[in-house]
């Protein structure tokens, strides 16, 4: 099948200045893709690039075997983009609005739909200008769903959300992964990345480091397990059992397992605990986390 | 019926739904609505009432209210098809509306379509409301017979206006400070093109600007539609021609700013 996306070696340059150095990547229909990075990372620029807002330097960029530098009209139909705080026609009320912006599709769909989706429902009287940040955003995101994309760009869709907005709108962008269409999102934060893509690629300084799933990425699989956990006051790291192939370290008042194999070791452990009376306070056992990776992959900028 | 023509049917029909939104959007924001609707007819109220009764002698005795109801229409399409314009696409552009709209399959001419065709009404319905006060409330002297002139000149100078504005747009950086911008130039071009008192007595070099500029021959033109002297249909030439070449230069710094918004680099 083809790709929704398809970039191979893309370069943007300004000036001297070389924002995008030889990127490629690909992302399967019906596929969550999250581009991740630091601020200046070129980001902004590879996804203006998809959008038709720039045009590549040098490269091949095809969104939905479309060049998007053309701007076609078949293409724009097929696409949704959220961008970062865009304005809007704040006196027309959200109802208005959709059927505003549905109008611009062959295939639009229905509002109250829509609406639904994106559970802006209660507003749909409710002028632009009197939705609170939460609602705003949710109507961007109505606005770039009403032509039924089939590709949809979204541009750190859930920045200033509380978190319990996060959560909804992490829901209806699963949900909408279950309608067959594909995303590409850019965002800052690491859960996000890790709850919703499928496929996550890292940029750093105009290149992709790092490319996986969120649990393959930068062989996150195969890094050691971390195990942590208190021992009570009189026992000593020397009176635990013997873990071969562990390291063993203090971490303040936690002992840290630093192990390849998890299972083994919390079984020792816990065998031990349970044998000897011991309580092993505040157990853990832990991958590294996606942003343990994140951060080794762009030099650990706390 | 070919694809084409569906298509281009399509696309007819969804200019014409801009112009509606667009609408919805001028009436419904009062800011807008009332500032340029409500301020040309506050000074028609104020010099009609001042002037009541009087005559300009240097026009042949033609009273002041045969003089102010045009100059004031004239007046009240450059705040609307100019000022006001200018102002709202500026905006567009600055908070990302027009960022918004160009991903979308909306062509850019319907756009263009939606806000000139959405400031050809306003400009109407504002010029039906002075005409009739101007006609009934101080009795200016109307001629019907030169309603086609009156007709064209102020569709043109509305289109010119209204087309520079958006060709402008593209150079305002920020929408607040459009405004005194604007009147920088509005307010001069106002004092020298005979509508809110008549330029008599001034050089001629100065009327030979004013008259090559849009708001005279707009005033001008819509002035013959209530001069005793004027015939048949009211069309004057030179008023329509200087209008129309507005109109073209108008269009080509449309054309070109809208290059700009949406610039690819």
């Amino acid at each position: 099948m083809d790709h929704a996306i398809d970039v191979c070696d893309l370069h943007k340059s300004y000036g001297t200045v070389e924002a995008v150095r030889g990127v490629s990547f690909a992302v399967p229909p019906g596929a969550v893709f999250c581009l991740l990075g630091p601020n200046g990372a070129g980001k902004t620029t590879t996804t203006e690039i998809l959008e038709g807002h720039r045009l590549p330097t040098r490269g091949r960029v095809r969104v939905l075997g479309h060049d998007p530098a053309r701007g076609q009209r078949a293409l724009r139909e097929r696409v949704g983009v959220v961008l970062q705080s865009c304005g809007i026609q704040d006196d027309l009320t959200v109802g208005e609005l959709l059927e505003m912006y549905g109008r611009y599709y062959r295939r639009p769909r229905p509002a109250a739909e829509v609406v639904e989706l994106v559970e802006l429902r209660a507003s749909l009287a409710t002028r632009a200008a009197a939705l609170s940040g939460g609602q705003r955003r949710r109507l961007d995101l109505a606005l770039a769903l009403v032509g039924d994309p089939d590709l949809l760009f979204l541009d750190e869709p859930t920045t200033g959300f509380d978190p319990h907005a996060r959560r909804q709108a992490w829901s209806t962008i699963r949900s909408l992964c279950s309608l067959g269409k594909t995303v590409f999102l850019t965002t800052h934060f690491m859960d996000e990345a890790q709850s919703l893509a499928d496929q996550v690629a890292v940029m750093v300084a105009g290149r992709v480091v790092a490319c996986g799933s969120p649990q393959t990425l930068g062989g996150r699989d195969a890094l050691p397990t971390e195990i942590r956990f208190r021992l009570p006051d009189g026992v000593g790291l020397g009176s635990l059992p013997a873990l071969p192939g562990a390291a063993l370290s203090r971490e303040g008042a936690a002992v840290l397992v630093t192990t390849g194999q998890g299972v083994l070791a919390t079984q020792a452990l816990t065998a031990w605990a349970l044998e000897r009376g011991v309580s092993l306070a505040g157990f853990t056992v832990a991958q590294p986390t996606l942003e343990d990776v994140y951060l080794a992959l762009t030099g650990g900028v706390w | 019926m070919s694809a084409a023509t569906l298509a281009w049917r399509r696309d007819v029909a969804l200019a014409a739904h801009q112009v509606r939104y667009e609408q919805r959007s001028f009436w419904r924001n009062r800011r807008r609505s009332i500032s340029n609707i409500a301020f040309p007819l506050m000074f028609l109220v104020v010099f009609g009432g001042l002037q009541h009764g009087e005559r300009i002698g240097a026009r042949h005795d033609l009273p002041f209210i045969d003089f102010y109801v045009p100059g004031i229409v004239a007046y009240s399409i450059m705040v609307l098809a100019f000022g006001n314009l200018a102002i709202a696409v500026a905006a567009a552009r600055t908070n990302g509306l027009l960022k918004r709209l160009r991903p979308t399959p909306l062509p850019d001419w319907a756009y263009v379509v939606g806000i000139v065709g959405s400031t050809l009404l306003a400009v109407a319905i504002a010029s039906a409301l002075l005409l009739a006060i101007g006609v009934a409330g101080y009795g200016a002297h109307l001629r019907l017979a030169t309603l086609p002139g009156l007709l064209l000149t102020a569709v043109l100078g509305t289109v010119a206006f209204a087309t520079l504005a958006i060709g402008i747009s593209a150079r305002i950086s920020s929408p607040d400070s459009a405004a005194p911008l604007l009147a920088i130039v509005t307010l001069p071009m106002s004092f020298i093109s005979d509508v809110f008192f008549p330029l008599t007595g001034a050089p001629h070099w100065l009327t030979d600007v004013a008259r090559s500029l849009p708001l005279r021959p707009l005033a001008d033109g819509l002035a013959a539609a209530f001069d005793p002297r004027t015939h048949g249909a009211g069309l004057q030439g030179a008023d329509l021609r200087t209008l129309a070449i507005w109109c073209i230069i108008g269009g080509v710094m449309m054309v070109r700013s809208l290059g700009a918004l949406s610039a690819r680099d």
